[in-house]
């Protein structure tokens, strides 16, 4: 069994601090701590006051902090719950994203906006099950939106964040601990490069968590029915100029696109990316699926027929196919 | 050494209400400042006043010579305006100089600022360059920002101005977050943001001063109330007068000063500073002042004359008399009684102060603009973001 996504992500965090003395995580809801296989993490033990700093409910300071502070030369990491994803956005729109620009590249933002993605939890209702928001963050310009779908990744991309200079939204949701086993030792998975989870020539399948679970099942279904599909993970939503050239070649090679979102329908990422690869492969065929535009009901009934599962995939590319 | 009237000083240490001891103190420069909150800051307050008797003649004369520069580069990009033709914006600040100067001389190089929309004078009063101030807010390629922020926008991280900023409230975020970093980094700096009456509404400034109080963070927030945020009078919005009372509060210290009183500024700002340097956490001095200009622009002004009249928020008569309070003439009449200046001297200083600002322009007017692709960079720290017309 790999580490968790919450060990990975704190072993980053906790190399990072190691190296850099003045890296400083603020937080106001989970606590930085994680143990795996009996070992643990206690980032508040290890590095204490002012370096892990527990904090208020107040995203506009976490967030507004690690500006003010990588402005001035402190790098920063601003941890907030899955609930409050949109209550710092001004500041990541108007300003983190914007004053490196508009300062014409003085100001630099060395921060990590580690938030905390609720993904489709049955028994929460729609304020704390939300999923697909990391679409909005991508819409915006000057900011790298990462979306990690396992541990290794995870641990990869958030040392990939801490060392950008420029700010990274790290959209944290909570997978399962399979994928790649994760080093001790600290390494990067580069910003802008997608993953092929796996090769085929049929049809493409693009999924980033949390829908890669139901994906990567999908591509087992269609194997045994003779169907090969190529699953691509993007990894990274913005930019998206790194990710792009992988799946549009994959789309020439297999001539259809399938995309898988746990978020709502309408402006996902799936659609920028179907729009793209649209304007790039001439002919190509296409299919969208995705949550409905509406929230998600607590209801464990109403919840599981609104998402994508794996059979609806498989649906969907069989009459792609046939098509 | 010299000997400042402090008069007012221990009349407002021992006064309860600040308003009344607020008009009192207009006129007169050199005073203290109210001390709002009850607690170990009284006794500090008094010693913090004086301080001003340490200021030497030559910054006493540095002073007044950047009031000016604040007042006459900002009296002729109003002119530039109004000549046609100015390739940018500008939010003038033009009445208020003596809260910058007062501010900034309390601060070291090393110490930062966060300024807003209305930050001209912040930048000069920390050491900006006018020549390259005024080639930014003209969007020129060898401005502050390389053309890219214009007036709104102006920075200079190697000066700790973090910058203007555009959207209000911002700073004190801004300056409260650089304050937990030098928490972080360990050293005696403070960080200082400046805000209009305005900037007290949205969290922002909620949330800085909570997070400065409950940590006593090296931050000072400077609550320029000039009496309108955009065109709406403050006593419209706000059932207090006083808007230093929100520090209460947060279990912050605050303090009112007459914003047109450059020394009294620098007493209220020079003892946050040594108290927030010596661990004593934050302070939000309100400064009472006035803007002698509309919101932004240049409308109801004319070429070489000051003030904007006939705006239909506010009476000209309001403004004429905030203009007998003008803080450059009131500072330039206190440093002739106290012998620093000779009336010679401080006509000699605004003269050299004008042909700077006539260099300034020069400079500006003689830049280059900047290439049109380079709005494709500095989006990220490397390279390029596409192209998309084609």
């Amino acid at each position: 069994m790999p580490k968790n996504m919450s060990f990975a992500i704190l072993e980053a965090i906790q190399g990072e601090m190691r190296r850099d003395k003045l890296l400083t995580l603020l937080y106001e809801y989970q606590s930085p701590s994680a143990g795996w296989s009996g070992r643990s993490i206690n980032l508040q033990a290890e590095f204490g006051l002012p370096r892990v700093r527990f904090c208020a409910i107040d995203e506009h300071w976490i967030v507004g902090a690690a500006l003010g502070m990588s402005m001035s030369g402190v790098p920063a990491i601003a941890h907030i719950p899955s609930m409050t994803t949109f209550i710092p956005f001004e500041l990541m729109f108007n300003h983190a994203g914007k004053l490196r620009h508009m300062t014409g590249g003085q100001a630099a933002f060395p921060m990590v906006l580690w938030a905390d993605m609720a993904g489709r939890s049955p028994a929460q209702g729609g304020q704390h099950a939300d999923a697909g928001l990391e679409s909005c963050y991508a819409r915006l310009t000057g900011l790298k939106v990462v979306v990690p779908s396992n541990p290794y990744d995870a641990k990869g991309l958030m040392i990939s964040a801490i060392r950008d200079v420029d700010p990274v939204v790290f959209c944290h949701y909570g997978m399962p601990a399979s994928g790649p086993e994760v080093p001790d030792e600290p390494y990067t998975v580069p910003i802008g490069e997608p993953a092929v989870r796996s090769e085929g020539k049929d049809i493409t399948l693009v999924a980033y968590a949390p829908q890669t679970t139901e994906v990567a099942n999908a591509v087992e279904l269609l194997k045994k029915d003779g169907i090969s599909a190529e699953f691509i993970d993007p990894r990274t939503l913005a930019p998206l100029e790194g990710v792009m050239p992988t799946i549009i070649d994959s789309v020439k090679k297999t001539g259809r696109l399938l995309t898988s979102d746990e978020g709502s329908y309408t402006f996902g990422n799936c659609a920028e990316i179907v729009a793209r690869v649209a304007e790039a492969v001439p002919g190509a065929r296409f299919k969208r699926l995705a949550f409905p535009d509406a929230p998600a009901p607590g209801a464990p009934e109403m919840l599981s027929y609104m998402r994508v599962r794996a059979a609806d995939i498989v649906a969907a590319a069989k009459k792609m196919l046939r098509a | 050494m010299l000997k400042h009237n402090l008069r007012l000083t221990d009349q407002q240490e021992t006064t309860g209400v600040s308003r009344r001891t607020f008009i009192k103190g207009l006129g007169l420069i050199g005073g203290g400042s109210v001390l709002l909150s009850p607690g170990a800051g009284r006794a500090k307050a008094a010693q913090g006043a004086s301080s001003a008797a340490g200021l030497s003649p030559e910054q006493l004369t540095a002073m007044y010579a950047d009031m000016l520069k604040i007042r006459l580069w900002e009296s002729k990009v109003k002119d530039l305006i109004l000549k046609g033709g100015f390739r940018g914006v500008a939010h003038l600040y033009v009445g208020q100089e003596a809260i910058a100067v007062g501010v900034c001389r309390a601060l070291r190089p090393d110490d930062y600022i966060a300024s807003n929309h209305r930050g001209h004078g912040h930048l000069i009063a920390k050491g900006g360059d006018m020549r390259l101030m005024l080639a930014e807010i003209t969007h020129k390629a060898t401005g502050y920002c390389k053309g890219y922020g214009g007036s709104l926008h102006i920075t200079d991280v190697s000066l700790g101005i973090l910058g203007m900023n555009g959207v209000v409230g911002a700073a004190h975020l801004f300056g409260a977050g650089a304050a937990y970093g030098i928490r972080v980094k360990g050293t005696d700096q403070v960080a200082v943001s400046f805000g209009g009456d305005g900037s007290l509404q949205n969290s922002f400034f909620t949330s800085g001063a909570n997070a400065a109080a409950a940590w006593k963070l090296p931050w000072i927030a400077i609550i320029e109330n000039n009496g309108y945020q955009i065109w709406v009078r403050a006593k419209d919005v706000y059932a207090i007068t006083d808007l230093a009372h929100r520090a209460d509060g947060f279990g912050i210290e605050g303090r009112i000063v007459d914003g047109n009183d450059v020394l009294a500024v620098y007493n209220a700002a020079k003892y946050a500073v040594e108290k927030a340097r010596k661990g004593g956490g934050p302070t939000v001095i309100e400064c009472k002042t006035y803007r002698w200009y509309d919101h932004y622009g240049a409308g109801g002004s004319r070429i070489g004359v000051d003030g904007a009249f006939g705006l239909g928020y506010r009476s000209d008569q309001e403004l004429r008399d905030w203009m007998a309070k003008d803080p450059i003439r009131r500072f330039r009449d206190f440093l002739v009684a106290e012998k620093v200046l000779t009336t010679d001297r401080a006509d000699a200083i605004r003269d050299e102060v004008a042909k700077a600002v006539e260099d300034a322009v020069a400079f500006a007017a003689a830049q280059p603009v900047p290439k049109p692709e380079d709005g494709l960079r500095n989006v990220f720290a490397q390279g390029s973001v596409p192209l998309h017309t084609t």
